[in-house]
């Protein structure tokens, strides 16, 4: 089966090239399927016959039987998926996939052990973007590298990422003969959704996003022509990112701004998209107010906020968690962002949100969470062990003291020495004075009620 | 119809703006504009929209005043025969509950004369001429005679979307003690009352001005404002204090001084037990529901 796939795939009548290493081929003839995935593996690990399969998976046309042998592995891990996709542009999409995937995992191969405590093992790590089951749309490849090195981070903009990269899928795939779109078209999207989700952990937006697409493809009309289906999905995207989030953020920005008044010190931990429109609206309208950004190791997100904030002329102050009681006193609101927030008004956000919250709540200085309905999950968490995601290791964000080397300070390799960075933390509903959405303010303990308010999905 | 919408937007302005406290008048024109907005028109002419409009309008405004009696009704079920109330200043609704009470049940208030304005003496006559015990105890009393009551009973300026409450100035303090001592706390409210307001502290309320609790020039500079504090507790304490010393008159506040008082002040929701309505008895968090669901719906 496997070679009459490759066979239709490649044209027959390629000129046979020079082999890479003159005894291959007939070994590998009389060779065991074990056998041959094994020597494969050994052809990756090595430099010279990793571009040699590159080379053969990519544009050359190489010698048949060579061919049949490397191939062979790749049909055999995506058994079904190869034969059906026979037409044009998917199959120079699992062709552009194989390349890349090729030419990662060897690198990926070192790092790969699991770090970090035993208890904590559970936490979601930031994995390097391994192998790929079946035919990754390179738009997914792309993102999921992006997603796992942090170079998109962040609830809205991995949503946004995320749905944007589903269009351009959308937009490349054609439906197999004797299937129909709304029938077959999650079953191809499925694949690269399990690819991001390998590059990092999904995220309750993207899942709440995901949903809905899901829901709007089973939804599509049977009868309707292939492109006007493909165009009304991707219509449907577009309103969601528009209605969900650009909208929601309007709202947001103009109920939460209405909150500061003239003279408010407003805090804010690390950074949130939301907050950061929040506070330069409610300076371009005029309200005078300064800020405090507090930040905190490893990712030092807010150096950016402070950045953007003072760009725009708000008064800010700068500091790291540990001085917050000091200032505490002196704030009038408190405004945060969130990666999610829980059916029960627990809060899920950049790990030092609660302790800002808490102690907040200690100085009875207001907390307010930003947060657009499409990030409410209809789980309920009640702590930040059970999930979590580690940061990423290593020094990557940190460039103090800038005049030592950079090895003396990384304590990454040291026996004894486990590094652990959650990412996140849990806000309890009680640290929470009120929640701003695009349908009003709420308090935390009326989270569960929206949707069904609302009478649809999240 | 975007222009009629518009049209009452500009009305309900122009109350709020004649109006010294606007919060319940607020959440009036807010329910009624939502209503017009929402109100499913089938009839395909303006005249007979504006006709349907306006007998909703007074059906409505009609059943509001029947909402009271079915507040009474609902309130009977909390109060015990022999039970000690201690309410607020003067609320319609409290007092058309006391009297509907008073008809099966041996009730005693205590009222507290909430000053500035006295109200309180109002309840006070209109219970005693229906032959309710009732005593008037001093605002800064609640505490004193918190001990002895079974629980507190108070009307509503608003009810707000945090399931908070926004009444005649002291019914936080009444509602903190009232928590300290562990006793039951209940808001009486009409729905329409529930107003989509989200206030983070006392002076995020919208009838909170600079003027209020702002600190006197020294006297000095004014002519006669006897002392630059201006917090109620510090002042009705004064009265007491100096009184001795200074025999002859008591000593009494400035209307200047007084209009540095707030009108009202918002109560958390952690501090209350329920919040009746007419349509039905509600929680705090209840509330808040309700709200999002009658807004966002």
């Amino acid at each position: 089966m496997a070679p009459a796939a490759t066979l239709d795939v490649h044209p027959p009548n390629g000129p046979p090239t020079a082999e890479p290493s003159a005894g291959q081929p007939k070994s590998q003839k009389t060779m065991t399927k074990a056998e041959r995935r094994e020597l494969q593996e050994k052809q990756r690990a090595a430099k010279a016959a990793k571009t040699a399969v590159n080379g053969v998976n990519g544009k050359t046309p190489g010698k048949p039987k060579d061919q049949a042998a490397s191939t062979g592995g790749a049909a055999k891990r995506a058994p079904e998926a190869q034969p059906k996709t026979a037409a044009p542009a998917a199959v120079r999409a699992a062709e552009k996939a194989k390349a890349g995937q090729a030419s990662t995992t060897t690198d990926t191969m070192g790092k790969n052990q699991a770090r970090g405590l035993l208890i904590f093992s559970h936490f979601g790590l930031p994995k390097p973007v391994n192998a790929a089951k079946g035919d990754i749309h390179p738009a997914i490849a792309r993102l999921a590298l992006q997603f796992s090195t942090f170079k998109i981070t962040g609830a809205n903009a991995r949503c946004i990422a995320t749905l944007t990269a589903f269009k351009t899928i959308i937009q490349d795939y054609v439906t197999p003969p004797n299937h129909t779109l709304s029938r077959h078209l999650m079953t191809y999207l499925s694949p690269q959704i399990n690819h991001l989700v390998a590059a990092r952990p999904m995220s309750v937006t993207m899942g709440n996003a995901i949903r809905q697409l899901k829901l709007d493809i089973s939804g599509t009309d049977f009868d309707l022509p292939e492109q006007d289906a493909k165009d009304a999905l991707c219509r449907q995207i577009d309103t969601y990112i528009h209605e969900r989030i650009i909208i929601a953020d309007q709202v947001i920005q103009e109920t939460a701004g209405n909150k500061i008044k003239d003279g408010d010190v407003i805090l804010t931990y690390a950074r949130s998209s939301v907050v950061e429109k929040v506070l330069l609206e409610a300076h371009a309208s005029g309200r005078k107010f300064s800020a405090i950004v507090v930040d905190s190791r490893p990712m030092l997100e807010g150096k950016r906020l402070v950045a953007i904030l003072s760009e725009a002329g708000i008064q800010c102050t700068y500091l790291l968690l540990p001085a917050l009681g000091s200032v505490m006193s002196e704030v009038s609101t408190v405004f945060i962002g969130a990666h999610s927030i829980h059916s029960n008004g627990a809060v899920y956000s950049r790990a030092g949100t609660a302790l800002v919250a808490m102690m907040a709540k200690r100085h009875s200085v207001p907390v307010v969470v930003c947060c657009e309905t499409y990030k409410f999950s209809e789980t309920i968490q009640l702590d930040s062990f059970t999930k979590n995601e580690l940061a990423p290791l290593g020094d990557l964000f940190s460039s103090f003291p800038n005049n030592k080397p950079r090895e003396s300070l990384t304590l990454e390799n040291q026996p004894n020495l486990e590094i652990l960075n959650p990412l996140y933390d849990l806000t309890p509903p009680t640290c929470v004075t009120a929640v701003v959405t695009e349908v009003g303010v709420i308090p935390p303990n009326s989270i569960s009620s929206i949707p069904v308010a609302l009478g649809r999905l999240l | 119809m975007f222009e009629l919408v518009q049209a009452l937007n500009d009305g309900a302005e122009e109350l709020k703006r004649r109006s010294p406290n606007p919060i319940s008048l607020n959440a009036g024109c807010e329910l009624f504009i939502a209503f017009v907005t929402l109100f499913p028109h089938e009839s395909d002419n303006f005249a007979e929209l504006k006709k349907e409009l306006e007998q909703q309008g007074r059906k409505y405004a009609a059943e509001a005043l029947a909402f009271r009696d079915k507040i009474a009704e609902l309130a009977l079920g909390f109060i015990k025969d022999d039970s000690v109330i201690l309410t607020h200043s003067h609320s319609r609704v409290v007092l058309r509950a006391l009297l509907h009470a008073h008809k099966t049940k041996r009730i005693s208030v205590y009222v507290t004369e909430s000053r500035p304005r006295g109200l309180g003496l109002r309840t006070y006559e209109a219970l005693t001429a229906a032959g309710i015990p009732c005593t008037v105890v001093l605002d800064s009393a609640v505490a004193y005679v918190m001990d002895q009551v079974d629980f507190v009973l108070v009307g509503s300026e608003a009810v707000v979307e945090s399931g908070g409450l926004v009444n005649y100035v002291g019914s936080n303090q009444m509602a903190i003690i009232a928590k300290a001592a562990n006793k039951p706390f209940y808001a009486l409210a009409e729905s329409f009352k529930f107003h989509r307001l989200f206030p983070l502290s006392q002076y995020d309320l919208p009838t909170h001005n600079p003027n209020i609790l702002s600190f006197a020039t020294p006297p000095s500079a004014e002519q006669g404002s006897a002392s630059a504090s201006a917090a109620p507790a510090a002042s009705t304490k004064d009265s007491g204090n100096l009184g001795r010393s200074s025999p002859p008159a008591e000593r009494a506040m400035t209307q200047e001084q007084i209009a540095r008082n707030p009108g009202v002040d918002y109560t958390r929701w952690v501090q209350r037990c329920a919040q009746e309505a007419h349509v039905g008895i509600l929680t705090p968090e209840g509330v808040s529901q309700y709200l999002v669901g009658m807004f966002a719906g």
